[in-house]
């Protein structure tokens, strides 16, 4: 199972559940699961400017984005920029 | 019978309750933590509160609630379409149907969006008449953004509808939203080549009074206006007591058409209250003169209320409610004569609405 970990303001949008257990091909599928799917992908389905996604340690961005493939056994981190965030 | 006033924050919403003496108040919340509260209202229907609801990094939404803020839902739908390759900036405004219209409502939205609900605020359709309106390659957007903050309804007839746009101008529609024509004659673009053009004034608030709308209020970039006729031409007033025509603000007394407020700073450049006071500005002669209300507001002050952050209820005499920058709300319960101020040391204030508990 791939685990996904949300931050404090995701988690309180998500009914209080801060970790999810899910199945999928890629991380966009992944994240399209979430019940807070639309305030981590805009309406064209990309990630938003200022989240960073950590897919076991590694910035999503520095792997191929939404289309990253997942083995079934990751841990996904998400997590608010600090500053002005990566594109 | 109870008070409730929504004060909409940069750091959640709180909630203000009085009895209908409106000199007492009890601060709760903040909930929404996290989000910025560009504007809250409580639907005179049902009592759902709808925030329009803005994150930095999560977006644009609006959320409800039905149990006076103790949980709270999210708009399942909420985009612009592909083709128009606009994106959705950020929420307004949100402005509850009329009686009879169950599940109706209607959101203001950056960029230059109209958006409306029909399902309680679910999910929520982009108005085609606006968001591909003809003129849009005239419109710009203003220090805050291409931002649709005014929606009035006419109160009589069920097919009028007017916008403010910033800095688009004033539209109105006479077949419930599906075509606008620009309704900006006599107010003025001093910032454009043309500074009375058809299209792309900078208006700050429109309101349309519940008693005789015909009658129409905007605080602009340039100017206080009145129109009498529907938007078809304005008047323009601070020339007539006020220290400034710049501001944002803009309230109604319900039984009085010729009343307004109106909370003035010095100019654009400087956005601060004139004269270091925090003045609010009364008409009751339909912007023939000004008079300043003080009696219970700082007079010394460099204030700054928001375009939302002042508005009316529907009391009698009417309550007017003021939320500053600095995180003090101030109210009137008698119509602007006296002022308490029933919180301070809030978060910056982006909105105040009052509704019947």
């Amino acid at each position: 199972m791939t685990v996904v970990l949300l931050p404090s303001l995701l988690a309180a949008e998500a009914g209080g559940r801060n970790r999810f257990e899910l199945e999928a091909e890629t991380l966009g599928a992944a994240l399209r699961e979430l019940p807070v799917a639309s305030l981590v992908l805009d309406e064209r389905g990309d990630l938003r400017r200022l989240v960073n996604v950590y897919v076991d340690g590694v910035d999503a961005r520095d792997r191929d984005g939404l289309a990253t493939e997942l083995a079934g056994n990751e841990t996904i981190r998400l997590v608010a920029a600090i500053a002005g965030g990566r594109r | 019978m109870s008070v409730l006033v929504l004060v909409g924050t940069r750091k959640g919403l709180f909630l203000l309750e009085s009895d209908d003496d409106r000199r007492e108040w009890e601060l709760a919340g903040p909930v929404l933590t996290g989000w910025s509260i560009f504007h809250a209202i409580a639907d005179p229907r049902d009592g759902t509160i709808h925030a329009a609801t803005n994150s930095e990094v999560y977006g644009a939404t609006v959320h409800r609630s039905a149990d006076r803020g103790e949980t709270w839902a999210r708009a399942e739908e909420l985009g612009l379409p592909e083709d128009t390759g606009l994106t959705l900036e950020k929420t307004w405004h949100v402005e509850p149907g009329r009686e009879g219209e169950d599940g109706r409502l209607w959101l203001g939205a950056a960029p230059g969006a109209l958006f409306r609900t029909d399902d309680g605020g679910v999910s929520w359709a982009p108005v085609d008449g606006i968001v591909r309106h003809e003129t849009r390659d005239r419109w710009h957007p203003g220090a805050g953004g291409m931002c649709c903050h005014s929606i009035a309804l006419d109160p009589d007839e069920p097919h009028r509808i007017y916008v403010g746009i910033s800095a688009a101008g004033v539209f109105g529609s006479e077949d419930g939203g599906e075509t606008w024509t620009p309704a900006n004659q006599g107010t003025a673009a001093d910032f454009l080549p043309d500074p009375f053009p058809e299209l792309g004034q900078c208006v700050h608030k429109l309101l349309v009074h519940p008693g005789r709308p015909e009658r129409l209020w905007q605080q602009n970039h340039c100017g206080v206006y009145r129109s009498d006729d529907r938007g078809e031409s304005w008047e323009r007033l601070e020339a007539n007591g006020l220290p400034s025509g710049f501001g944002f603000p803009l309230a109604l007394d319900h039984r009085e058409p010729d009343s307004a407020f109106v909370v003035p700073e010095e100019s654009s450049e400087n956005r601060v209250t004139p004269n270091g006071r925090l003045g609010v500005y009364r008409t009751r002669d339909g912007g023939s003169s000004w008079e300043l209300l003080t009696d219970g507001l700082p007079q010394r002050a460099w204030g700054a209320v928001m375009r939302e952050g002042f508005s009316s209820d529907r009391l009698d005499p009417p309550g007017i409610y003021l939320g500053t920058q600095s995180g003090s709300v101030f109210v009137s319960p008698d119509a602007g004569d006296t002022w308490v101020e029933a919180a301070d040391q809030l978060p910056p204030i982006l909105s105040v609405e009052a509704a019947r508990s």
